[in-house]
């Protein structure tokens, strides 16, 4: 192989993913980004970033390398700049391609099979969200691990170089700090040594213990999801979850492709596509090699942590698996290719009913992603902008659609640079609610709270439904009808909702607001005798140092049931029933006293328990 | 490994160079903008209504508060819905010792289109807040124009080269 072709060999496939996922590598943020990217703000010490890196975060997850300190790192280099986070991700994402041609060729025997399994992997439609959401990167990166570890597993078996067995520990152990799905590759050692390679199986058995015991400290100490999308469920779903993976593998993901033809045009490519395959497999399993076998294990281990998620199915979560089928089919077409002309012919019919499915369905993910993330960054940076233009008052939102409100308000991006933003009062109207993910209601301005911001010029308001966002602040105001009674809902951090606080509570900071011992707020009635009165706070571990903190809660001077804070239960949501002659008062008054405060020296207040949110539901 | 290598770096100066040469892009402007609008309540701190106050009014000291003369004028917005509520019109300020040991006491009223409110008397040093409640016909427009008079004032010369009135921190249409 000349120098030329050389370099081609190892380029060409990542080029080609560029191309083909160009729609990703020029994304911006959305999401769960906003909240990764907020993580440094919590971070003031040695201890808080020791915090941020490495407590349990979404899901009990902890993922320091891919996403701790992936998004604070960039983020404190280049700010809300979205180009370095995607660069990043390619780069590994070429580093994976590599990995992936030169494994596969190492497998085979054939550098083709390794160019082909890295061209098909890197055109598939599971790479999609990945390659253009930096909070799938966790994908890239736990992937560039296990076939790192899988590559110095080879280089061991051909060399018995013990440096290599070092080595794919160290890269082994490192993966946990990548994605948990790290724990499968065990599954894919022991699998390919037992299949191809048995005297060194025995070799891999520690492995498994490490993954073992991941996996049972992880399920010891991470509280398992008993309600909500996380759920898992271990019944027949988990063969139907694992052939729609499969199907949107080989095929592309909800079976969606961008032309206006039937899903049953697209279920035959799916079968067009999976039989040859199957096949091959099965055919090379009875003739003796098993590494067709493997290519599928690879499939089935990878894919398996996700199978029980029934209500969770994630358009990336074949990233990894997809692997194996694209190692599968580059030896097949290689295999093929080396036969008569209907073995050829075969073979590239098969790839290009695959190609035909991946690439303009992995290219229209892309661009659906780009599309949705340059939406949010003209919200994003148009707040930016609106709070630089405007500081000191709160930014309204008018009409923040369903796409808007989920990838660009609910992770609250704004706090990074601290603006105060709401939605304008109905604005829940025109989201469906989804309370898995989050409740509108918190982020929209209660109409009482909206007028008297207005009449005080305390908001600017901005129509963020065109290319741009509008000040429409005088006629919003103008049109605005004061339909609103005493607030049901009140954040206490806002300085709008101050008039409804008694004297004695504190400025309220981004996130919380203090009280001393004793504080008073006013707030609706509840509708009906069902109805609670909720308190959303945090208790310091100062106060807490000298043992539990009593709260004493009335309403209209009524006491209320007693409640306690401990450690236990330093971040509360107290719900108070409330007493029945209070059902449809307008307003009623509630009191707050705690048992006990503490003065922080740095400080010099006297500080109670600092609260979130008051609400009547 | 050494094609990994070899391959990522090369691939790190190609993306690098999209980079440097999308970096240069001229930034989209983020938001559109209103024509500024007058503010219901003019603080004496907040230098972006500063063009609200019409006359009487001199320099901003320490970022707080200004002395005015005997007569001083301010350009308000009518809050929403004053036109059919009225609202309530509120001067903060306070009056120095040095002004009631010279006069004794100060007489304040305001004037809007001609109607005068009020007076009040203030007979002691301190800070008072000069309140009263404008009825619905005096609000018609967009925009009021608020003149104050003092029945005393002390002349240039007197205790300073400037004539002082009151000092004033805020003015302002609250809403009903």
């Amino acid at each position: 192989m000349n120098h030329a072709r050389r370099v081609a060999y190892w380029a060409v496939p990542s080029l080609l993913c560029l191309a083909v996922h160009w729609y990703g590598f020029n994304s911006w943020f959305q999401a769960d980004d906003f909240a990764w990217l907020g993580l440094g703000l919590d971070v003031h010490d040695w201890r808080s970033f020791l915090d941020a890196m490495f407590s349990p975060r979404a899901q009990g997850t902890v993922r320091p390398w891919s996403e701790r300190a992936y998004f604070m790192g960039f983020y404190s280099l280049f700010g809300l700049d979205a180009l370095p986070f995607r660069i990043w991700v390619f780069l590994t994402q070429v580093a994976n391609l590599v990995l992936v041609a030169s494994i596969a060729a190492r497998l085979t025997a054939s550098r083709a099979a390794g160019f082909w399994a890295a061209v098909f992997w890197g055109v598939n439609a599971s790479l999609a969200q990945v390659l253009a959401w930096s909070s799938a990167y966790n994908q890239a990166l736990v992937t560039f691990f296990i076939l790192l570890s899988f590559h110095f597993l080879l280089r061991s078996i051909e060399t018995g170089r013990r440096r290599y067995e070092v080595a794919q520990w160290i890269v082994f152990l490192l993966g946990f700090g990548a994605q948990e799905l790290n724990v499968v590759y065990p599954a894919l050692a022991g699998g390919y040594t037992l299949l191809c390679a048995r005297k060194h199986f025995r070799r891999t058995l520690p492995l498994f213990a490490v993954s073992i015991a991941y996996t049972a400290a992880h399920m010891l100490l991470i509280p398992r999801q008993t309600t909500g999308l996380y759920v898992m469920h271990f019944t027949s779903s988990v063969l139907r979850t694992l052939a729609t993976y499969w199907s949107w593998t080989v095929g592309p993901p909800w079976l969606v492709v961008p032309w206006k033809i039937s899903v049953a045009w697209v279920v035959a490519g799916v079968v067009l596509v999976s039989i040859p395959l199957l096949a091959f497999a099965v055919r090379r399993a009875l003739r003796g090699d098993r590494l067709p076998s493997f290519f599928v294990l690879w499939y089935v281990a990878a894919i398996a942590p996700v199978l029980p998620l029934r209500d969770h199915l994630t358009e990336y979560y074949p990233f990894l698996p997809a692997i194996g089928l694209a190692m599968l089919g580059g030896f097949a077409l290689v295999v093929a290719w080396r036969r008569n002309a209907a073995w050829k012919a075969a073979a590239v019919l098969t790839a290009a009913v695959y190609l035909v499915m991946a690439v303009p369905s992995a290219r229209a993910a892309g661009e659906w992603f780009y599309n949705r993330s340059r939406r949010v960054e003209r919200l994003v940076l148009g707040v930016e902008r609106a709070h630089e233009l405007h500081p000191g008052r709160t930014i309204l939102l008018h009409g923040v659609d369903e796409t808007l409100f989920w990838m660009g308000v609910l992770d609250r991006p704004y706090r990074l640079f601290g603006a105060q933003v709401f939605l304008t009062p109905d604005s829940e109207k025109m989201i469906l609610a989804n309370p898995a993910y989050g409740d509108v209601a918190e982020f929209v301005l209660p109409p009482e709270a909206t007028a008297r911001a207005l009449d005080r010029d305390a908001v600017v308001v901005y129509d963020v439904s065109g290319e741009r966002l509008k000040n429409i602040t005088s006629t919003y105001s103008r049109s605005f009808a004061n339909k609103g009674a005493t607030p049901r809902r009140i954040d206490a951090t806002s300085p709008l909702m101050d008039y409804l606080l008694g004297p004695t509570w504190y400025k309220g900071d981004p996130q919380t607001r203090w009280m001393p011992a004793k504080a008073t707020f006013r707030i609706a009635g509840p509708a009906s005798p069902s109805e609670k009165l909720y308190l959303r706070g945090i208790c310091p571990e100062k106060l807490l140092a000298a043992g539990p903190v009593d709260v004493t809660v009335t309403a209209d001077g009524i006491p209320l049931a007693p409640a306690r804070i401990t450690p236990a239960n330093a971040s509360f949501e107290f719900a108070f029933t409330l007493p029945a002659r209070l059902v449809g008062k307008d307003a009623i008054e509630i009191g707050i006293a705690v048992s006990r405060t503490f003065v922080p020296p740095e400080d010099g207040r006297e500080l109670g328990l600092a609260f979130g949110t008051f609400e009547v539901r | 490994m050494r094609n990994l290598i070899i391959t990522t770096l090369t691939l790190s100066l190609l993306f690098a160079g999209i980079s440097c040469k999308r970096r240069d892009r001229v930034r989209v402007q983020h938001t559109e903008e209103e024509a500024p609008q007058l503010a219901t309540t003019v603080h004496m701190a907040d230098p972006r209504s500063s063009s609200q106050l019409l006359s009487g009014f001199h320099d901003i000291e320490q970022n707080a508060w200004r002395w005015t003369t005997g007569k001083f004028a301010v350009l308000l917005r009518a809050p929403r819905g004053s036109a059919e509520k009225g609202a309530l019109l509120r001067l903060k300020f306070s009056v120095p010792e040095p002004v009631i040991g010279k006069l004794n006491a100060v007489s304040l009223k305001a004037v809007i289109h001609g109607t005068g409110l009020a007076p009040e008397t203030f007979t002691q040093p301190g800070e008072f807040t000069y309140e009263r409640d404008v009825s619905a016909t005096l609000l018609g427009k967009d925009s009021i124009k608020v003149e104050f008079v003092l029945d005393k004032w002390l002349p240039a010369g007197a205790v300073d080269q400037r004539e002082l009135g009151v000092i004033v921190s805020s003015v302002g249409f609250e809403s009903k």
